[in-house]
């Protein structure tokens, strides 16, 4: 049994969301081939060929493909498709955009987002935006598969030599045609669209304190900067900072609630963030209550120490 | 120009969903449905076409049971011309949609196809594309932006960490973002007129598709339930859980 | 800050099952208001209102409306939220489709109004004002009037106001004084002080329609004295456009309890030469075509009752549900959230149970409306107006009073948090306050319901409603088990405790009116409460049936649940209430004014 991995890339590096496909497939068992498909993206290749586990790598590099269109891909990966059982991909933009195409010109199901493999025909993915988890069989005799990475260590990047060969690059069906790109700066991300928020309340003792102290943890994590009602009203931050029921209700993944003891007004606009961290020192206050990880400590100590810690 | 958007009848979306306790299905006996948020988005911008001049027709569509006709009669009331329904009491997985949208489209020869790029039930996020590959269209998936001109169309997309744009050419798929649009509210004159517009139903043996489902679901588990927090030692103790346990950085 | 949700479910049940929404749809005229239709509707305002109405519904109790030279600002998105409500036609739901109206019938108007005033109360007082003014010049304008007015009024591009009190004249307003002097070109000019003029000036709308009770020179004394004038804010061109700004400007606004974000205008008319008007209708016949209205009026503040209770309902079960706090009292290893408590628990099914039975009332009383104006038949037409008269004050009365106390509860069961204001609990309770009030006070309505309603007909409507109400009784008697029996019980007593007041008031009123007024807003309460329990046990019965029809839906086996907690909570203090009517007339009256 062999499987196809559709390496995830820029042209220049291999993305490492690729290792975790990987890790997938070895989950499925079978001969693991890795397909790049690009331009000028023998780099890429190369790095593949040196994945654990990785037993060829498959290149089909053409002008046509550098912009990795969903139109040339699909008929690329239909041609090279004879011979293998699964055909897996990352469940990023790029995947999730390719693999459908793939599955329907083979005539078989598309699964989508796996969290886990229960057997080579068998896998379970959420739905419900995750409030319920489908164990799925599939009848089809291949399986086209995009893969959540976070169900899946990444394997090692390091310790494979597969060989590279080359294939040959279907036609360009001209179908689509790239005039732009923009890949979005750093900038701080809005306080209702962050999947990191870092929040502060009275703890913070002044305005000064807040900015010093949570700007550079929000900077590392990329996470958009909070408060507490009590830290607005005491001036710290302007309202439009405020986290909790007369603010901002948010759900990012990660919250963190430094120096804020958790009045309910403040909870209920984010009580449903995914993971909840609270550093505080008093350990009786109520946020410890929703946090699933809670630091009892000075937080003029902790926060410089987990900048640092965060690298 | 005609613009046929598919649309699907969903658990409406402030609905916490219930797992079974047999484990067969999330209970959806007496819960509120309404129609994929997504397709919302695909039916404002079809109908903002047509508002602009580009398009003459939008044309909805629902592939499902009798009630989707509910969902429909929503598409029409915020503006879509007519509708049609694919009735089937199968379980129509994306591949069997796209083959029954495919089957419509031969009939009304429409140049757009605007899909929601995933359900919010089965969060998929198939349909648009698999049609698109049937059709040997090219597909502008996760549009942000989509300017149409003459026989061609710009459309942003979202993807990972930004934007890109590409140019197509008709006929074409488009699947909707978040950012796409804000679907209006329907006026309560066109919910009233939403009722007399044209409404027919036909059934997957009409089209000659087969819609067998290709995929069994085996189970359906509640998430792992998020454990009693705890507390940790120190900063590095939290920087290794949230790097090896939670998983969040 | 809460999340509004409309109850569709038991809003479409109200309207299919008790109210008949069918029937209405046979109606000549209503044909449109077909169930799926009305569905249609309720979903998409449902959407309207959680969606834009009830996110201003705190900002706007924060900031208030604001006055500054003689002009009203409005909080911040109520202005681009009117604009989408009038765009989407909401304005003319009910309205007469020769204007552009959608002509739906009252029915499907009360659950729709019931959305915009549990989204945004202080909202929602604006097209209500509107729809009075268009309703008084649709029965009583000229041609004329109704052409340069109805239009733009029914699509909200103007709003309306109904000028009625003066400083001295509040409840009796025989007392008016407000001038209108003819200018023998067939227009008034009009002078005098307005006071509580709901949205008398605002910045939504490019235009305001004052409605505005004066008297002519020489006009009789008293109530015959007093005409109706239509006097905009804009004077309108022979072409439709607007002109000169008319002499009718805010003075200054009150500062309240509640409806903080509606404008409650000082309206001063004439301070600068006078402000020009026209009549409506016939001289010195102004109150009268007010009384025509009243009863829309007082059945729609009814309905804010209802709606108020709702949306304080929701509040509170969202915080019972997360509030963890305590040990479960029967013991728990952990904190439970309170609603586990059973006294939360009460509270929760008194609001609960008690917003079902308004709900069912009002509907049931809105599509007796509707037949009343429609049915073909002339007898059916009387019988359903007879009914809606005596509901009417019952309605509005009842259901105010109630929401007060339920409101109360959704502050009570937050504990501490509801007394912060952030919590959000407090202001449905501070804007329930004015319902009690307005549009006539419980004691206003609750004399209209023994004087004119009952003794002066000698009690006829409410013997036939009482024999109604026998015949679900009887009804429920023939229903299986413990529950049934406890309801049946229930409503009997209830039934019997109506009768024997309603008797009481009837063989009273002409000897002893004083003793008997005394006891008019208990027997209002008692009504209210015997009628909604008669709602809720058809409920019941509607309930048991699909039951019994094999429909698993757990709506039913609640509805059941709630009826006989309504059965144990609230029916078993109706014989109190009769005690109260038949025996407190001496006890009420017996101290001299002196004595207090």
């Amino acid at each position: 049994m062999s499987l196809l991995v559709i390496a995830e890339h820029d042209n220049a590096a291999l993305k490492a969301v690729t290792l975790n496909t990987v890790a997938a497939a070895q989950k499925i068992g079978g001969e693991i081939h890795v397909l790049v498909a690009g331009s000028g993206c023998a780099a890429v290749a190369a790095a593949a060929a040196k994945i654990a586990g990785v037993s060829k790598v498959k290149l089909a590099d053409a002008a046509h493909y550098a912009d990795q269109t969903a139109e040339n891909l699909a008929a690329l990966v239909q041609a090279n498709a004879a011979g293998y059982s699964h055909i897996l991909a990352a469940a990023t933009g790029g995947g999730k955009n390719l693999l459908p195409r793939v599955a329907a010109l083979l005539d078989v199901a598309q699964i989508s987002e796996i969290t886990a493999v229960e057997s080579p025909d068998t896998f379970v993915r959420p739905t419900y935006a995750g409030n319920a988890m489908a164990t799925v069989k599939s009848a089809d005799a291949v399986k086209v598969i995009t893969v959540r990475s976070t169900g899946f260590d990444p394997v090692a990047a390091e310790g494979g030599s597969a060989a590279v060969e080359a294939v040959a690059a279907a036609a360009d069906l001209g179908l689509a045609k790239m005039t732009g790109r923009e890949i979005t700066k750093s900038a701080r991300p809005e306080l209702g669209a962050a999947k990191v928020i870092v929040s502060g309340g009275r703890g913070m003792g002044s305005g000064e304190n807040y900015h010093k102290l949570l700007e550079p943890l929000a900077d590392k994590l990329n996470a958009a900067l909070g408060a507490s009602r009590a830290a607005v009203d005491a001036g710290f931050v302007p309202n439009d900072y405020q986290v909790g029921q007369t603010g901002k209700i948010v759900a990012p993944q990660l919250y963190f609630a430094i120096g804020i003891s958790g009045a309910i007004q403040h909870l209920a606009g984010m009580k449903d963030s995914k993971v909840i961290v609270a550093i505080n020192k008093d350990e009786d206050a109520p946020i410890f209550q929703v946090a699933d990880y809670g630091l009892v400590a000075d937080l003029f100590q902790a926060v410089p120490e987990l900048i640092a810690e965060l690298g | 120009m005609k613009i046929l958007v598919p649309v699907k009848r969903v658990v409406d979306y402030n609905v916490k969903v219930r797992v079974k306790a047999d484990g067969t299905g999330v209970d959806l006996a007496n819960v509120k449905m309404s129609m994929n948020p997504f397709d919302e988005i695909a039916i404002e911008e079809a109908v903002r076409l047509r508002e602009a001049g580009i398009a003459k027709e939008v044309i909805a569509v629902s592939c499902g049971v009798a009630a989707c006709q509910e969902t429909l009669r929503t598409a029409m009331a915020i503006g879509a011309d007519r509708s049609i329904l694919v009735e089937s009491d199968v379980d129509l997985q994306p591949l069997a949609v796209a083959k029954l949208i495919k089957a419509v489209a031969a009939k009304e020869q429409p140049q757009i196809v605007i899909f929601g790029k995933q359900a919010i039930d089965d969060d998929a996020n198939q349909t648009g594309q698999m049609f698109a590959a049937l059709m040997g269209w090219p597909q502008a998936t996760f549009a942000s932006k989509v300017v149409v001109s003459g026989d061609t169309a710009s459309v942003t997309r979202e993807i990972d960490g930004g934007a890109e744009t590409l140019e197509f050419k008709l006929p074409m798929v488009i699947t909707t973002d978040l950012r796409l649009n804000e679907p209006r509210y329907a006026t309560l004159p066109n919910i009233m007129k939403a009722k007399k517009k044209q409404l027919d139903v036909l059934k997957p043996a009409d089209l000659g598709v087969d819609v067998t489902p290709r995929l069994t679901t085996l189970k359906v588990s509640e998430p792992p339930k998020r454990g009693a927090g705890i507390k940790v030692a120190d900063v590095k103790d939290l920087v290794a859980k949230l790097k090896n346990e939670a998983k969040v950085i | 800050m809460s999340a509004y949700t409309p109850p569709l479910k038991d809003m479409q049940f109200v309207l299919r099952e008790l109210a008949g929404i069918d029937k209405v749809a046979q109606l000549p005229g209503y044909e449109d208001a077909s169930p799926d239709l009305v569905d249609s509707i309720l979903e998409e305002a449902g959407k309207f209102a959680g969606g834009v109405l009830a996110p201003l519904n705190w900002s706007g109790d924060q900031e208030g409306a604001s006055w500054k030279d003689k002009a009203v600002t409005m909080p911040a998105g109520f202005k681009a939220a009117y604009t989408q409500f009038a765009e989407a036609g909401w304005n003319g739901l009910s309205c007469d489709a020769a204007y552009g109206g959608q002509g739906l019938p009252k029915l499907v108007s009360a659950a729709v109004q019931e959305m915009w005033k549990a989204s945004n109360m202080a909202f929602s007082l604006c097209p209500l004002l509107t729809l009075g003014a268009i309703e008084a010049l649709h029965l009583s304008g000229s041609d004329q009037q109704k052409s340069t007015y109805l239009p733009n009024m029914i699509a909200g591009k103007w709003t309306g106001t109904m000028n009625l009190t003066e400083p001295q004249a509040g409840s009796d307003l025989a007392a008016i004084r407000s001038r209108a002097v003819p200018q023998g070109d067939g227009t008034y000019k009009i002078f005098g002080q307005k006071i509580f003029i709901t949205y008398g000036d605002h910045d939504m709308a490019e235009n305001i329609v004052h409605l505005v009770l004066a008297r002519t020179p020489n006009a009789p004394e008293g109530v015959k004295g007093i005409s109706l004038f239509v006097v905009p804010k804009f004077l309108v061109n022979a072409d439709g456009s607007l002109g000169a700004r008319n002499d009718a400007y805010c003075v200054s606004i009150e500062h309240k309890l509640g409806i903080h974000a509606s404008p409650t205008c000082v309206m001063a008319f004439g301070d600068n030469g006078g402000a020009i008007g026209t009549m409506v209708g016939q001289e010195n016949a102004g109150l009268k075509y007010m009384f025509i209205m009243m009863n829309a009026a007082r059945f729609a503040v009814g309905l804010e009752g209802v709606a108020l209770s709702e949306r304080a309902y929701q509040h509170a079960l969202a915080y019972a549900k997360e509030r963890i706090q305590g040990r479960d009292i029967a013991g728990s290893a952990a904190s439970v959230a309170i609603v586990h408590h059973p006294d939360i628990r009460r509270m929760l099914m008194q609001m609960k149970s008690l917003n079902e039975a308004m709900r069912a009332l009002a509907y049931t009383v809105a599509a007796a409306h509707d037949a009343a104006a429609r049915h073909p038949d002339e007898a059916e037409r009387k019988r359903n107006q007879a009914y809606v008269d005596l509901m009417i004050p019952v309605v509005k009365g009842w259901l105010t009073e109630t929401s007060n106390e339920l409101t109360y509860l959704g502050v009570q069961i937050h504990g501490g948090m509801g007394f912060v204001e952030e919590t959000g609990a407090a202001q449905h309770q501070r804007d329930a306050r004015i319902t009690t009030i307005y549009e006539g006070t419980t004691g206003i309505q609750a004399n209209d319901l023994i004087g004119r309603k009952i003794a002066r007909e000698g009690g006829a409507t409410i013997k036939a409603v009482i024999g109604l109400m026998r015949q679900t009784e009887a009804e429920l008697a023939q229903q299986p088990g413990a529950e049934f029996a406890v309801i049946k019980t229930a409503l009997g007593k209830g039934i019997t405790a109506v009768s024997e007041a309603a008797d009481y008031i009837v063989a009273n009123y002409g000897n002893d009116i004083r003793a008997v007024s005394v006891g008019a807003v208990p027997f209002l309460k008692l009504l209210g409460i015997v009628a909604g329990g008669w709602q809720m046990a058809r409920a019941a019965l509607v309930a048991q049936a699909k039951i019994a029809a094999n429909d698993k839906d757990p709506f039913y086996p609640a509805k059941i649940a709630t009826t006989r907690f309504y059965a144990d909570h609230v029916l078993s203090t109706a014989a109190g209430l009769a005690h109260a009517v038949v025996h407190g007339g001496a006890g009420g009256m017996a101290l001299d004014v002196a004595m207090f």
